[in-house]
């Protein structure tokens, strides 16, 4: 394929890929490009490129019992793994805590899951003494050579400035004394940053996200302040210093996408251009307030801008460019990997939040919610609520996800909107992901290297 | 494209098992699982630490220059990389109860270390560097050990070299995969035994022929029973086992026959038997 062939050929429509997409088998997916045949086994996240005859077998198995695909792959091959089995882990150890530093926020986004900040309760600051708990937990199990992320998020966690200096502080001094590498994250407004800050997190090497829905009067009306003023100008002129000084630093974009705000390419470009790491979109499912929530047709019209901006993308990529998607540098990345899971992130396993008042929850999504508790700093985690939230949160148990392909993949989706919205989103996921495997399946035919492949061993 | 599927992504590639390749090609059930440096000689990774020069994978002593610059390198021996010596004195009793001596019955007192615990201070000091590392050879060649004696300063010269990168560096960083740069196809394991080699025959349990299978030409009997040949049975036109004993050498190729004509005598194994010709 070529970079001409690239640009000429037509983008799938969202309809297409929701039709493409279908769950018809949950042992496999075929899917067609215009450099072949291929097909995703779930099992494992293998992808395998087919000949015209053998796409065609395969695909004439669709909804044949599991015991006739399992002889049809073997006689190519392809032996069936059962890489991921019903058990949920059993007591993960912690590897990254995100400490809601401060309850209480500056803007107003109606959409926000923490109400305001606060998250349905009075405002409320992380002590000091708090924060260093949870950081003497995340390095309790830590042994030479591990690797632990220490998050700070809201609210706005800049309203905590100085408990996010003393738990970085504490967290350095522990990596050092015990060989482990900690890295920082903190994910911000950024209406309160300063040149300070811009220096710290320099000098900690944090990935920076900034909460950012679009530009100028779109973000205003998304993210006003309390008092209902518009927020982009001020941040953008905050943030300026962090984005002149990425070094060991990373600033990255994250913009939640709702019904009004869903011109992403025109968003995508804008934030690359004013120097930004890396922009990655996710659609609003689950609102406190059902305010901003994406419908099916969003999630259709969604779907068609991710695919215009992945489209770019593969330009980019066929060009030898950068192009910061975070999206399908992401997808990319997993899908060559084959990564393959049972839960849709660390969340409850090896990644927990830290509310204000030191109560240990799934994600920084449930501080405060009684769904997610999972004990406290001070008590630890607790380890019966944590298996039964394991056990319970596993894809294998989820429906319909149990007999769809992306199950691994997609992992059952955010246990957050799950748990409060459901799940709506599966013909986006699903769509995404089809559009993403043919697009890793074209990439690494023009671009192995981009992949650490050879071009010889490609190319054939 | 010939073959009916090809394995495309890393867990494809990974669990993917070629037609007629036995299950120990896979590396979640290879042999190196359990026993290493059966599969691959990593001692061979350390050849290329220094841009330029090829060192031997068992020994102090530069092999070639890769870089025409260091052709004057050749022959002679590394003795110190920054302060850590490369090799270590030989030193105890020559008979029981004996008094503490240099050992010089071979190798002039002196044993070469084994290069991954002589380097892993240097190479943890010096990673991601760009930093040229002090190495201090023999003045003069020396094909034979240098003794302890012998390694003064006078007697040694300083040049200072970079260091290669053992493992791949990809877009993701660093990764477990070795560096393609550092070792060259074939060369992993180009030191390990050969059929031309005695411990391809002597090893007991035959590990050595592991990617061979000692017992060929099953066929099953019964359930959980079977009948084969032993993979060095000269008829292997009957199926029964020859236990590999004295009272059985005749029915057994020889060491000698082996070592001349190992390619005519053994076959290869495609699906568990005998190839044909």
């Amino acid at each position: 394929m070529t970079l001409d062939s690239c640009a000429a050929r037509l983008a799938p429509s969202a309809t297409q890929l929701f039709r493409l997409s279908a769950p018809t088998s949950e042992h496999f997916h075929v899917y067609e490009t215009d450099v072949g045949s291929h097909v995703l086994l779930p099992d494992g996240n293998r992808i395998f490129d087919l000949d015209g005859e053998t796409a065609r077998e395969l695909t004439a198995l669709q909804g044949a019992p599991a015991n006739a695909v399992v002889e049809y792959l073997s006689e190519l091959g392809i032996d069936p793994l059962q890489l991921i089995d019903d058990e949920p882990i059993a007591d993960p150890p912690v590897k990254a805590l995100s400490l809601a530093v401060a309850q209480k926020c500056n803007l107003g986004c109606a959409y926000c899951y923490a109400q305001g900040g606060a998250f349905g309760g009075p405002s409320m600051a992380m002590p000091v003494e708090t924060a260093l708990r949870a950081v003497d937990m995340l390095f309790a199990e830590a042994i030479p050579g591990d690797r632990v992320n220490l998050a700070f998020m809201g609210g706005e966690p800049l309203i905590a400035r100085q408990v996010i200096h003393e738990a970085t502080k504490r967290a350095v001094q522990l990596a050092r004394q015990m060989d482990v590498v900690a890295t920082f994250s903190i994910t911000t407004n950024g209406t309160l940053v300063t040149p300070a800050d811009a220096e710290f997190f320099e000098a900690h090497g944090f990935a920076v996200t900034v909460s950012l829905d679009g530009v100028g009067q779109v973000h205003d009306l998304l993210r006003p302040s309390k008092g209902g003023q518009g927020s982009f100008d001020r941040i953008m002129a905050r943030i300026q210093p962090l984005l002149g000084l990425q070094h060991s630093m990373q600033v990255s974009v994250r913009t939640t996408v709702t019904p009004t705000n869903l011109a992403l390419k025109a968003t995508l470009d804008y934030f690359v251009e004013a120097g930004f790491h890396s922009v990655g979109f996710s659609p609003l499912l689950n609102s406190p307030t059902g305010d901003g929530e994406m419908g099916h047709k969003h999630l259709e019209l969604m779907l068609e801008q991710m695919v215009e901006c992945g489209e770019e993308f593969e330009r980019r990529m066929a060009a030898g460019d950068r192009y910061p998607f975070n999206n399908m540098v992401n997808a990319m990345r997993e899908i060559h990997r084959g990564t393959h899971r049972p839960y849709p992130c660390g969340a409850g396993a090896g990644y927990l939040g830290v509310s204000a008042s030191g109560d240990l929850s799934a994600c920084h999504r449930f501080v405060g919610d009684e769904e997610g508790a999972l004990g406290s700093v001070t008590s630890g985690i607790d380890r019966e609520r944590q298996k039964r939230w394991l056990s319970e949160r596993h894809v294998h148990r989820q429906e319909p996800c149990k007999s769809c392909w992306a199950r691994h993949m997609c992992g059952g989706g955010c246990h957050h909107e799950v748990i409060h919205r459901g799940r709506p989103a599966c013909d986006y996921i699903r769509g995404w992901l089809h559009y993403c495997l043919s697009a890793y399946s074209r990439l690494i035919a023009v671009r192995p290297d981009y992949f650490g492949q050879r071009a010889t061993q490609i190319l054939e | 494209m010939s073959e009916p599927i090809k394995a495309r992504n890393l867990s494809a590639q990974l669990h993917y098992r070629a037609a007629g390749n036995p299950p120990t090609t896979l590396a979640s059930s290879a042999i190196s699982n359990c026993f290493p440096g059966l599969e691959f000689d990593l001692r061979n990774l350390w050849r290329r630490l220094f841009q330029g020069i090829l060192l031997h994978e068992a020994d102090n002593l530069v092999v070639a220059a890769e870089d025409p610059g260091f052709r004057k390198l050749v022959g002679h021996r590394l003795i110190f990389v920054e302060e850590c010596p490369m090799f270590i004195e030989l030193r105890g009793p020559t008979k029981p109860g004996g008094a503490d001596v240099l050992l010089t019955g071979s190798g002039n007192g002196v044993a070469a270390l084994e290069w991954s615990n002589a380097m892993a201070s240097v190479l943890e000091r010096f990673k991601g560097t760009k930093d040229k590392v002090r190495c201090r050879f023999t003045k003069n060649p020396a094909w034979n050990p240098i003794g302890p004696m012998e390694s003064s300063s006078a007697q040694l010269m300083t040049v200072r070299m970079h260091l290669n990168n053992l493992f791949y560096t990809g877009p993701d960083g660093e990764q477990a995969v070795i560096n393609d740069t550092v070792v060259l196809p074939g060369e992993l394991t180009q030191s390990l035994c050969s059929p031309w080699q005695n411990d391809y025959r002597e090893c007991a349990c035959y590990y050595w022929a592991a990617s061979r299978p000692d017992f060929v030409n099953v066929e099953q009997t019964g359930p959980g029973k079977g009948t084969g040949n032993n993979w060095l049975a000269k008829d292997v036109e009957h199926k029964e086992y020859v236990v590999d004993s004295a009272v059985n050498q005749s029915k057994l190729w020889t060491y000698d026959e082996l070592f001349r004509d190992w390619q005519r005598r053994l076959s290869f194994i495609v699906g568990g038997r005998d190839a044909e010709e």
